[in-house]
């Protein structure tokens, strides 16, 4: 065989191979649910990241009560779900997905990368069916996203309390604010969202949204990928000064309006961390459980369901630091939870309509914002 | 000569695992970006996520290489010119950083600066610190293992001679005038091969610095929405953008490493150690400095595999016992147990050394049996061969993922071997590199009379051709091994879609898990440990049978 003849293989090969798979992939529309086709393999896959609430105790029992096998795929964040979902659209890689938020579904939604679930859900209170009242997600947990602050440190006299979001671009700020990313975090998501709103409705017609995160990227804004970094790592308000890693260098963090609540649940009805009811800058969280297109919808139906059920579900507060999506639950009094727990004035009102639609040119935004910031 | 069938079938089968994967890779992210070199190198620059990176990428590998030159030199001197009690273990542990995991490193450098070490974790200017002295102490072991042998087997007559001479009268002037022209082209390549491995540094940034990213990490950030067609386009540009850069600075670092291997070539009188070296006991604050320097991340992270962290209402305190190793060994439907980890990482060593150790060979033996009828076509497949070392290990993950998906991703996600592709395409390269010199060293003659004695062709092989080639098999397959087992970027990308798990991976898993459960950075240890252990048994052999070759490379 000569060099030519060595050359010309290789280069079909390559060309046969790569011509048969650039073709686009295929852009299947919404299929009808009377049209799904899937296997019950007894097995459950669920996509998913750090979601406290999936403790070992209650996948097993879903296990023993069901007989399906879990299987937890744990990715980094919110964000590699909805990356995850889209990577493997018509692909059966997964059966069900927990923990995209408000602030992801519709995307998810309109890349029909879901399918409506067939879980009886009853029983769920009607502000977290607000954001989305339909058959392609379930909403597990909910809660309010609020910057926090050390009040320790924060006192007044060293720090003066930010009364807006305009005060957190002074001076005395400088590299002490940890925001997650939108483009990564959920948390971060919301609270972009949060600031489209809060700077549309404010007295000041000549500045936008994105020029108060420009603001905050020259004051030197702490930017992580995910929440943990955030409050575990740069947070000195919360119970991260006691773990490995810890850097605290940030006394204003984006959490929760409850986060103060779980501090105090867990330290025994003491918390140095408060949350800062701006109005305006709050945003309603809800997180959703959804069947993945092409899975196993028997399991991922039947875990909605268990997720939902009122065992399972009014553990959330302690199992998942989040509210139960329950009707008439709340927080529970002891140990100062339900005490240091915000529950917002005014959150920021977007509809999931306006969210979905303008999702994309708002993380564009962001980005030319905070990169000439 | 004619090519041989089994020649043929060896590159057939290196493009279909090695180059076809990163091809499709690389053809779906053009697909979606759109092919516009310039765009993809601005989008690192317009993006926030990438913002700055190309900047910090190629100062932090510049600062670590200067350091690292700085640590090791004086280290060289002294191991290089002295005599010292037990030898042969003070250079293995002052090289054993080298082979070791990195993300075991990071581990051990995390405890040492963290909470419970020294506590100086505070801002960026500690941990970018952090981040170089660990790069410094990854890399050390280059510059003592290039500069040490040229050192000790220099022929003390010629420093003699250069006393009488006027240039040579002084110290400064025998330095400037003998050793810096002798050492120059082996410190050349050790900083070369430092800026290498600082500037694709991807595990230690990972978990070193907080913010910062080198283009690797950006890259193994990004990507996994890279490839979606029409979602987040530029991501795509981000990570075309970064691996191009990574490409260039690979490739000009392969010929400048070429070209500096041929000045180190020693034509200067050489002799024993054994008349070269001589005793110096004040060099003991170099040479214990450095061993302590060596081996405090490696005990670091056994260390805090025992040390957990009590949290209570009157404070934190630290306990020693083994929860720590429990947790990591014992399986949970969140995360796997170090058993499966264990399993999996031996079972994925095992399939790339089967697999790349012969391909490696038969595709260093085709180099050589073209070389002299077709030269061109040798040098094309020789090129061919070296392309995976321009490519980053994230990259090489991103193109597996990618091509699994495109090709068959539910065959893929179901079939347990798909990360050995990954640690095949990273180490088949150096198994050719390793074979090469040694398939070059057999002398055809030897060949031709066993072949005029009517020896079969069998014999001829086990006999011949397999005691001549031992050594050089051996070291691929120690190489191989420990390439597999320690290696975190790739696999870390193309399991992060599945609930495989390796040691490597497993250690990043359980130490990304939120803090609040105390055992988990102990939980990493722990597997970091038995990592590091399975490393060093694989250390010990390999310098076994270091004698027998020269000391140049790994």
């Amino acid at each position: 065989m000569n060099k030519l003849t060595l050359m010309a293989i290789f280069v079909t090969f390559n060309l046969m191979i790569s011509g048969c798979l650039s073709s686009k992939i295929d852009q299947d529309d919404a299929e009808n649910p009377s049209e799904y086709e899937w296997e019950d393999d007894g097995e459950l896959v669920i996509v998913t990241y750090d979601v406290y609430g999936l403790t070992d105790e209650m996948l097993t029992q879903f296990e023993t009560e069901t007989g399906y096998e879990i299987t937890l795929l744990k990715l980094d964040d919110a964000g590699s779900i909805l990356d995850h979902l889209l990577q493997h659209k018509g692909l059966q890689v997964a059966d069900l997905a927990i923990g995209l938020d408000n602030t992801y579904l519709q995307t998810a939604i309109d890349n029909n990368v879901l399918w409506e679930h067939f879980a009886e859900l009853e029983n769920i209170s009607e502000s977290v069916l607000e954001p989305y009242n339909g058959p392609l997600a379930a909403p597990f947990d909910h809660g309010y996203i609020c910057l926090n602050y050390d009040s320790e440190i924060v006192d007044g006299e060293n720090y003066t309390v930010p009364e807006s979001l305009w005060d957190l671009t002074e001076d005395e700020w400088k590299g002490k604010i940890a925001i997650p990313s939108p483009e990564t975090s959920s948390p971060g998501r919301a609270f972009m969202t949060a600031t489209t709103d809060y700077f549309s409705n404010d007295q000041d017609n000549e500045t936008e949204w994105t020029d108060w995160w420009s603001e905050m990227s020259s004051n030197e804004v702490i930017i992580t990928t995910g929440w943990s970094e955030a409050y575990e790592t740069r947070y000195t308000g919360g119970y991260g000064e006691w773990t490995d890693g810890y850097v605290g260098d940030a006394h204003i963090v984006l959490s929760y309006c409850h986060s103060p609540g779980v501090e105090s649940w867990y330290n025994g009805n003491w918390t140095k961390s408060v949350a800062l009811d701006i109005p305006g800058s709050s945003f309603h969280q809800v997180e959703y459980a959804a069947a993945i297109q092409g899975g196993n919808l028997d399991a991922a139906s039947s875990f909605i369901e268990y997720l939902l059920s009122s065992e399972v579900n009014s553990k959330m507060p302690v199992e998942n630091s989040m509210y139960s999506v329950l009707e008439g639950s709340d927080l529970p009094e002891e140990n100062g939870y339900k005490f240091h727990s915000v529950v917002p004035q005014d959150p920021a009102s977007i509809s999931s309509t306006a969210i979905a639609e303008n999702m994309e040119t708002w993380l564009k935004q962001w980005n030319s914002a905070m990169v000439d910031g | 000569m004619n090519i041989k069938f089994s020649n043929v079938c060896a590159f057939l089968a290196y493009t279909l695992l090695v180059i076809l994967p990163l091809w499709l890779a690389v053809d779906r992210l053009v697909w979606v970006a759109g092919f516009d070199p310039s765009a993809w190198i601005s989008s690192l620059e317009n993006n926030y996520i990438s913002q700055g990176v190309i900047e910090f990428t190629f100062y932090q590998a510049l600062i670590s290489t200067i350091v690292t030159m700085a640590i090791g030199l004086p280290i060289a001197w002294q191991l290089g010119r002295y005599k010292w009690p037990l030898q042969s273990v003070v250079k293995a542990i002052l090289t054993v950083p080298f082979v070791m995991p990195s993300i075991v490193a990071a581990m051990g450098f995390l405890y040492i600066v963290g909470k419970a070490g020294l506590d100086i974790r505070v801002d960026e200017s500690t941990w970018f610190a952090t981040l170089i002295i660990a790069h410094a102490w990854f890399n050390m072991a280059l510059i003592i293992r290039f500069c040490e042998p040229v050192l000790s087997t220099l022929d003390p007559k010629l420093e003699e001679q250069m006393r009488l001479l006027p240039a040579g009268n002084t110290k400064y002037g025998r330095f400037r005038n003998l050793w810096l022209p002798l050492l120059a082209p082996s410190i050349a390549a050790a900083a070369c091969m430092t800026f290498v491995f600082s500037f694709t540094s991807f595990a230690l940034v990972r978990w070193i610095t907080l913010g910062d990213n080198t283009l690797e990490s950006v890259m193994a950030g990004v990507g996994s929405s890279a490839g979606i067609e029409g979602y987040m386009i530029s991501r795509n540009e981000i990570v075309l953008g970064s691996s191009m850069i990574q490409f260039t600075i690979l490739l000009i670092s392969l010929f400048l490493m070429s070209w500096l291997q041929q000045k180190r070539q020693n034509l200067l009188p050489q002799a024993s150690e054994v008349i070269v070296k001589k005793r110096n006991p004040k060099g003991w604050a170099i040479i214990g400095i450095g061993v302590l320097f060596s081996l405090s991340p490696l005990i670091a992270v056994l260390l805090a595999s025992f040390r957990i962290r009590n949290t209570d209402s009157s404070g934190t305190n630290y306990s020693w016992d083994t929860s720590g190793w429990e947790f990591a060994f014992t399986s949970s439907n969140s995360i796997s147990s170090a058993w499966e980890a264990l399993f999996n990482s031996l079972g994925y060593a095992a399939i790339t050394l089967i697999i790349a150790v012969p391909l490696g060979w038969i595709l260093a033996q085709t180099i050589i049996d073209v070389e002299k009828s077709r030269p061109r076509l040798a040098r094309t497949l020789d090129v061919l061969t070296m392309l995976p070392f321009a490519i980053s290990s994230v990259m090489i993950g991103l193109g597996v993922m990618l091509g699994m998906i495109r090709i068959d991703a539910e065959f893929f996600y179901s079939f347990w071997p798909t990360p050995a592709l990954a640690h095949i395409m990273i180490t088949t390269p150096f198994v050719v590199r390793i074979m090469l010199p040694a398939l070059r060293s057999i002398e055809p003659a030897y060949d031709e009379c066993a072949k005029t004695l009517g020896i079969t062709k069998w014999r001829r092989f086990t006999e011949i051709k397999l005691p001549l080639l031992k050594g050089s098999i051996l070291v691929a397959t120690i190489f191989t091994l420990a390439m597999s087992l320690g290696e975190f970027g790739a696999s870390w990308v193309v399991t992060r879609n599945s609930d495989w798990t390796t040691l490597p991976v497993m250690i990043d898993s359980l130490r990304s898990i939120p803090y609040k459960n105390s055992l988990t950075a102990p939980a990493a240890c722990a597997v970091s440990s038995v990592l590091m252990g399975i490393t060093l048994i694989l250390f010990t052999w390999a310098e076994k049978f270091r004698s027998a070759r020269d000391g140049g490379m790994f």
